[in-house]
């Protein structure tokens, strides 16, 4: 069933710099994780793309990039009430 | 210590959005320390419904899956996470929407304040 999931995570994972990557549900539950994406992490994923589109509500959710020094992490919604949660983690380099 | 542990229990409630209750039980549903908004069920928050945990995860845990740590029950306007931590257990009650990642996450948090609380209640008689 997952099985088409774990095939784009994998295709993500190909990316170059990227070095992590996380789905998580609409109710924080984690569906993949690999590389250095902690499944514990879906939860403060989800919570923090609910407050982003809590900015422009009647707008499609944003994409959301947290950078810090050495690395970015880049968040994005896809659909509304049953929707999925992306994660990717990436090297700045 | 108490005092302590209710601010900063409060202050996890206002982090998570639809969140209603905290409550640090012993494993026969005594509560110990206990963070709630007025939206908390009451029938939620009384010993006979959290001492059921207890024997759940006694059951559960003979499944052959190892120790159970966690349960989620999904009602149709509210959902209780449950973990074991025994001799104490946390009990999570939220909306039925409510972030159920966010919450389990909180575990690794509250878990440094559990073990003078998990002291106390292993040495009453």
């Amino acid at each position: 069933m997952e099985k088409e999931l774990d095939r784009v995570t994998d295709e993500i994972m190909l990316t170059p710099n990227v070095t992590g990557c996380i789905f998580a549900d609409h109710q924080g539950l984690c569906l993949a994780a690999k590389g250095n994406a902690h499944v514990d992490s879906a939860g403060l994923i989800v919570a923090i793309s609910e407050q982003a589109c809590k900015i422009q509500p009647n707008l499609k959710p944003p994409t959301i990039n947290l950078e810090a020094d050495k690395k970015q992490c880049l968040i994005q919604r896809h659909g509304t009430i049953t929707g999925m949660e992306a994660a990717i983690f990436v090297n700045n380099d | 210590m108490v005092d302590d542990l209710r601010k900063y229990l409060n202050h996890l409630l206002e982090k998570v959005n639809g969140l209603h209750c905290i409550l640090i039980t012993d494993r026969d549903g005594v509560p110990l320390v206990r963070a709630a908004t007025d939206k908390a069920p009451q029938a939620a928050l009384t010993p006979n419904f959290i001492s059921t945990f207890g024997m759940a995860t006694d059951q559960a845990s003979k499944l052959g899956l190892g120790r159970n740590k966690t349960i989620i029950s999904m009602y149709s306007s509210y959902q209780v996470i449950q973990m074991n931590k025994l001799p104490l257990v946390i009990t999570f009650i939220g909306s039925d929407n409510c972030n159920t990642g966010h919450i389990l996450s909180l575990e690794n948090q509250i878990e440094p304040f559990l073990k003078d609380l998990a002291t106390v209640v292993a040495e009453a008689p």
